[in-house]
Order: structure tokens, then sequence, then C-alpha cells
């Protein structure tokens, strides 16, 4: 089944001479000869020119390597989970796609230099401490709603009125010296400068896992010097954040100046305090990610929806809607749906449908991809539909050269029934909103 | 102590315990709700009714002391925030807006300080050139930090407050505060070190630890005491013909 979960650790590693650097996740640590020996079987591949990328143990677990700039070895070890026959594919791409997030974690914070070129074990070992905030946000996936870390695209929210916020946050960003500025409610993207869309796509979903770390501590502002690991990763910048309302706050990337302190006294008020209201209504549109003016078919649990060309995701989970209706089957918990979901993308992505290329796609990552270009190259077509139907519900999910749609709906909704109200929920939201 | 302003007495100059009085409530409720601290965004203050508007203070907060000390937790429990379970380091600054009312004890005048209270990571701050100084920039007072569990941070604080004793700094309030004081099974200062340092350094110091209580009980004694020595000082400033008067009284939006 694709449907399993398990705690996942992660080890890290000097590459050379496989000195331990800190590993995150799972309460009970591997034990020191084991983390030897997973370094050990790796080096010994290296020796006889063989790259080892990935296993699998016959419990279900699996464990992936991956070596950054020839300087430092990520390993991530996760459970079985109760996972069985076909659950490895998915996993692994999972895995994969976590230490390259988990790398630029340590690239955001600490700069490429001091990874690459590394002088002192030990100073090393203590800077990184500094990443272990976002890494263990990055392990744990607690927070509901966020599918940025797995898609690479922007999760967002689309306010009633994107025109006024979005000329905001341009006057703002330019007001503060700065091309890349962008608005986050919920801690999802719902405006940002143009500059800053052109960022690479992992940059935009690890700044704005780093706004939302900082928004969850409930400060009001933040500067924040980060490295940029695709567009600058050895000159640090500064991202400054303001908390506008609970909930709602406004980040820039600049150089040395505004000062935070000037850049709040001088510019927050003025070029915000005219818009208290609008963000208000950013607030009351929450965890729904849509104005209430966009009409959902009544049989969609959850969906998430990418637009391919703009790299930006709106996803939504609607379970509670199911309550009322007294035929529905066993009601799934919201924290069950988002799995779901994540679980169905991770499916649909590595059987069928293509994840776009990322900017930085290294070789490991296209050899990984191979799964599904083997299956694609064995047809002269692209798959633009896939189902899967499963006890606790129905999946659906779609492509077009824009979009790519995934959907959950009930088992007592039909399997012939699927493919309308996928198509219709598509229509619905890109015609009202224009996403 | 030539090199520091001089101290208000505690209590001398602010209604110490204001928040028990029934009097207080209505100031108290603006800061409060459901009965937990509210957490005010850059846009937002406590609005008082036209007919009792008061006037709002805003003051510059640098809490500074060893890695791990606990500026943040300490941050975070003076806003009402929730105070991480686990330590992380801070890898930038954090500014954490508190209001807080206090009455005047000699004009009976009400006002809401508005404590800005900048954290900045110990490790961030050598790393990085920028931070200090922009901390330090316009800053009213100074909070030094020390764990009660932590030798080492206790013993650096007379390095730390000597760095603020030149001229042009000296006129900052300053405020020990001894983190962590309910781990006392792992105290490594004793009452007589803090005397001592007391005798010295002639500093308001403030102790605070253990669980997080719901009331203001908890946080009033520090930001009384930072109240106090904040508006005490301006007054001098006030008073003194050299030093010029900063107006800052924050327009309520």
């Amino acid at each position: 089944m694709m449907l399993q979960d398990g705690s996942t650790q992660l080890l890290c590693l000097t590459a050379t001479s496989g000195v331990p650097l800190f590993t995150r996740g799972a309460s009970r640590q591997l034990p020191f000869s084991i983390i030897g020996s997973l370094n050990g079987v790796h080096m010994f591949g290296g020796g006889q020119e063989v790259v080892l990328s990935s296993c699998e143990t016959e419990g279900g677990g699996k464990v992936v390597w991956r070596v950054f700039h020839d300087s430092v070895m990520l390993i991530a070890v996760s459970g079985s989970g109760h996972g069985g026959a076909g659950s490895g594919k998915e996993k692994e791409a999972h895995l994969q796609r976590l230490l390259e997030n988990v790398w630029n974690c340590m690239v955001l914070v600490l700069g490429e230099e001091e990874l690459v070129n590394i002088r002192n074990v030990e100073r090393l070992k203590r800077d990184l401490r500094s990443c272990f905030n976002l890494i263990d946000q990055l392990l744990e996936e607690k927070q509901e709603g966020i599918l940025g870390n797995l898609t690479h695209c922007a999760d967002s929210l689309l306010p009633p009125n994107p025109s006024l916020v979005q000329a905001a946050v341009d006057g703002f960003t330019q007001a503060a010296d700065s091309e890349f500025g962008c608005l986050l409610v919920h801690g999802r993207m719902v405006s940002a400068t143009e500059k800053w869309w052109r960022l690479a796509p992992q940059e935009i979903v690890l700044l704005a896992a780093l706004m939302r770390t900082l928004s969850a501590s409930g400060s009001s502002s933040c500067d924040y010097p980060v490295f940029l690991p695709h567009g600058s990763p050895t000159v640090a910048h500064r991202l400054l954040r303001f908390q506008l309302l609970p909930g709602a706050d406004v980040c820039v990337l600049c150089g040395p100046t505004p000062s935070l302190q000037r850049a709040q006294s001088g510019l927050v008020v003025r070029f915000w305090a005219p818009l208290a209201e609008t963000l208000r209504e950013c607030l009351t549109v929450g965890g729904r990610c849509l104005p209430a003016s966009v009409s959902l078919h009544p049989d969609v649990l959850a969906f998430l929806l990418i637009n391919r060309e703009t790299r930006r995701s709106i996803s939504c989970v609607l379970c509670s809607h199911t309550t009322t209706k007294p035929s529905a089957a066993p009601v799934l918990s919201n924290g069950r749906c988002w799995e779901l979901l994540k679980l169905f993308y991770n499916f649909s992505i590595t059987r069928y449908f293509s994840q776009e290329e990322t900017l930085c796609a290294s070789q490991d990552e296209s050899a990984q991809r191979n799964t599904t270009e083997e299956f694609v190259r064995g047809f002269t077509h692209q798959p633009l539909q896939c189902y899967l139907v499963t006890e606790e519900c129905k999946s659906y999910g779609l492509q077009t050269a824009q979009h790519q749609l995934f959907l959950l709906v009930p088992p007592s909704v039909p399997t012939f029934a699927l493919r309308t109200v996928a198509t219709q929920t598509l229509t619905d939201i890109v015609t009202a909103t224009g996403f | 102590m030539a090199a520091f302003p001089s101290l208000a007495a505690p209590g001398s100059v602010v209604v110490s315990d204001w928040h028990r009085c029934k009097e207080s409530k209505e100031f108290f409720s603006k800061i409060l709700q459901k009965m937990r601290r509210k957490n005010f965004g850059l846009l937002e203050s406590p609005v008082m009714p036209p007919h009792a508007a008061v006037d709002t203070v805003d003051y510059k907060v640098f809490l500074t002391g060893k890695s791990g000390v606990g500026k943040t937790s300490l941050a975070a429990r003076l806003a009402g925030l929730s105070v991480p379970k686990v330590h992380y380091e801070t890898t930038g600054i954090e500014v954490s807006v508190i209001y807080w009312p206090v009455k005047l004890r000699d004009s009976g005048r009400v006002l809401f300080f508005r404590l800005q209270l900048w954290d900045c990571g110990d490790n961030a701050s050598r790393r990085f050139d920028h931070l200090l100084p922009s901390c330090k920039e316009q800053v009213d007072a100074v909070l030094f930090l020390f764990s009660f569990t932590d030798r080492t941070s206790f013993d650096d604080l007379s390095n730390q407050i000597t760095k603020w004793t030149e001229p042009s700094v000296c006129h900052i309030v300053k405020v020990v505060v001894g983190t962590k004081y309910d781990l006392f099974m792992h105290c490594d200062v004793t009452e007589r070190d803090v005397q001592d340092f007391q005798e010295t350094w002639r500093l308001p110091l403030l102790r605070v630890g253990g669980e997080v209580s719901e009331g203001l009980g908890d946080v009033a004694p520090v930001l009384n005491c930072l109240a106090e020595q904040l508006w005490h000082q301006d007054c001098i400033a006030a008073g003194s013909t050299c030093r010029q008067t900063r107006e800052k009284t924050v327009t309520l939006i």
C-alpha cells in the first residue's frame, strides 16, 4: 500500500573522514557502530566506483545517502512504518527530497563556504546547531497544510483583493531599498514582488519555512542573516520580517540598509496601516486558501492545485463538511486527510506525472526520476489523469499544460464520477481566481 | 558609581503591584485576551476609550548574555508568548513588543509603556558584524542576563557591564536578570555571590525561572522595575539642560 508513515532519522557526517557532525529526528538515536557502518558501506562503494544512493531493508525500512560538494554526507534512515510492496519508490523520492532540503537549510543559515571548506570540525559542529530549528521542522512535518517541502512550489493563499495587496508589497519593498519582498498570511504566500518569484523554487519554499518559524515565535520583527543556496550561497543577505497583525507577516530581503529599527519605525506603519482591513480580510480566508466567493464541489474532501508555470500551489482540506452528512463513511480527521493528500501526490509524481525540474536538479536526482521516465518512455503518450481507490478515500489526479490537480473525495462517490468532479473543481478555481 | 545613572528605589516612581488594584483593571484588560496576554502586531496597540486616553512611551531594550542563558525564553515570558520547550539558537535579531500599563506614584498619571525587547543570538552576533550595532542603535536599556545554572555566564557579567560604562552609553538603564532560578538542584551561583555582585555594581538584580504562570504576577516585577528605571532616567535627562529630551510619545493607531 502507498499509505504508510514512519519516523525518520537524519545523520550528517564529514564526507572525507566520516566524523559525525550531528544527528536529528527519532527519539532513539542509532548506535555509533551502525552510523559507522552506514558510512563505511557508502565509502566501500566509492572505492569500487559505485555510488550507493539508497537501499531497502527486509522490513520495509529505507536508507538514502547523498554527498554534497564532496564535503558533507547526509544519510536519512526511515523506519518501516506499516509499508508493504510498492512503498519503496515513494519513500525514496521523499527522502531524497528531504536530504536536498536539509542541505539547503544548512547553506541558508551557515553559507556554502563554511560547509564546503571545513577547516575546524569542532567549530562547524557548534555552528550547525543554528540549523536545528529548521531541520527539525523538516523532519517533523507537523505543520498541516504546508506542502512546499514536497512540491517545491510556494504554498499560497489567494486574497479577496489581490491588486491592493500587491501594490502595498511592491511599495514597501521599494521603500526598504529592496526588490525582494513578500506577504505571508497564516504562513502562506499571499503576494510577492516580481523578483521574489524569480528566486529558485527551493529558496522560495525555504525562506517561507524560515518565516513561518519566526512568525510562530510571536515576535514582532526580525533581522536574520540568510544565504541563498542558489542565488547567493557565499554572501549573506538580511531577511527582515515584520508581524503586521498576528498571522500576517511582511518580509523583505535586503542589503546593509535600512536598519531594522529604521524600517520598523519609519516604513511599516506608513505603508501598512491603510491596509489593516484588507489584511484582516486575508486572515479570514484562513486554511481554505480561497476567498469565500469561490464555491467548490460538495464532494471535495481535500485538494492540492499546482500552477506549473508560476510554481505556486494552493491546498486545502474540507473534511469538516462531511460530518454533516449522515451517510458519510467514517470521517477522516484533518490530519489524516493532509497525510493522504501528500501520499497521493507522491504516488502520482513518482509513477505517472512529472515533477517540474528544479533549477539545480542534480545527477542523483535525475537518476531517481528514471523510474518515472522508464514508465513514460515505454509509451508514446504522457499520462494526463490517474486515480486511486482505497478504503479510506478515492483520489484523482489530472494534469494540463498549466496545472496539476490532486483531489480526494469520500469513498461513497462513484468512481466514474471522479473525473467530472476533478475537471469541474479545476475550472471552478481557475475561472474564479485566475490562479 | 559615577558611571551609572542614579537608581530609583523600588516602588518610588511607579506603583508596584498596581496590577493587583481594582482601578488598574480597565488598563490591564487591554493587554489581555481570554485571560491570556494579547499578541499585538505592529499595526495594533491597546486602545482605550476616548475619555480615558493614555499616552504611550516607547523604549528599546537590549537583551545580552551568553548563548543558552535564556534570552529568547525571557523575552517570550515577558511578552506572554509561549516559551520554547527546546533550546534553539537564535540566528539573528528578534524583537518582541510588550505593552505594559504603569501608574506613576507622584502624579497618579497612567502610561502605557511600549517596550521593544531586542534579542540577538550570541553566536550569530559573532558571525555577523552588523547585528550588534543594530541592537545598540538608540537603545534605552540593557538587560544583562546570567543563568543560575551556568557559573561562567555569571562570571562574565562584569566584563559585559564594563563595556556599557563609557560616557556615551553610561546614561543607559542597566538591569541584571538571573534566569533558571528554579533549578536550585543545579544552582551554580550562591546567594553570597549575588550579594557581593550587587555591592560592587549597585544595579537592580531580578530573578526569574520556573513554570510560566497564567497571571501577570510572574512578569510584573521585571516589567515594573524596567519601567521605573526608564522613566526615572528620562526625568533626569529632561531635568539636565545639556541632554536633549527625546519626545517618545507614540501616536495611537
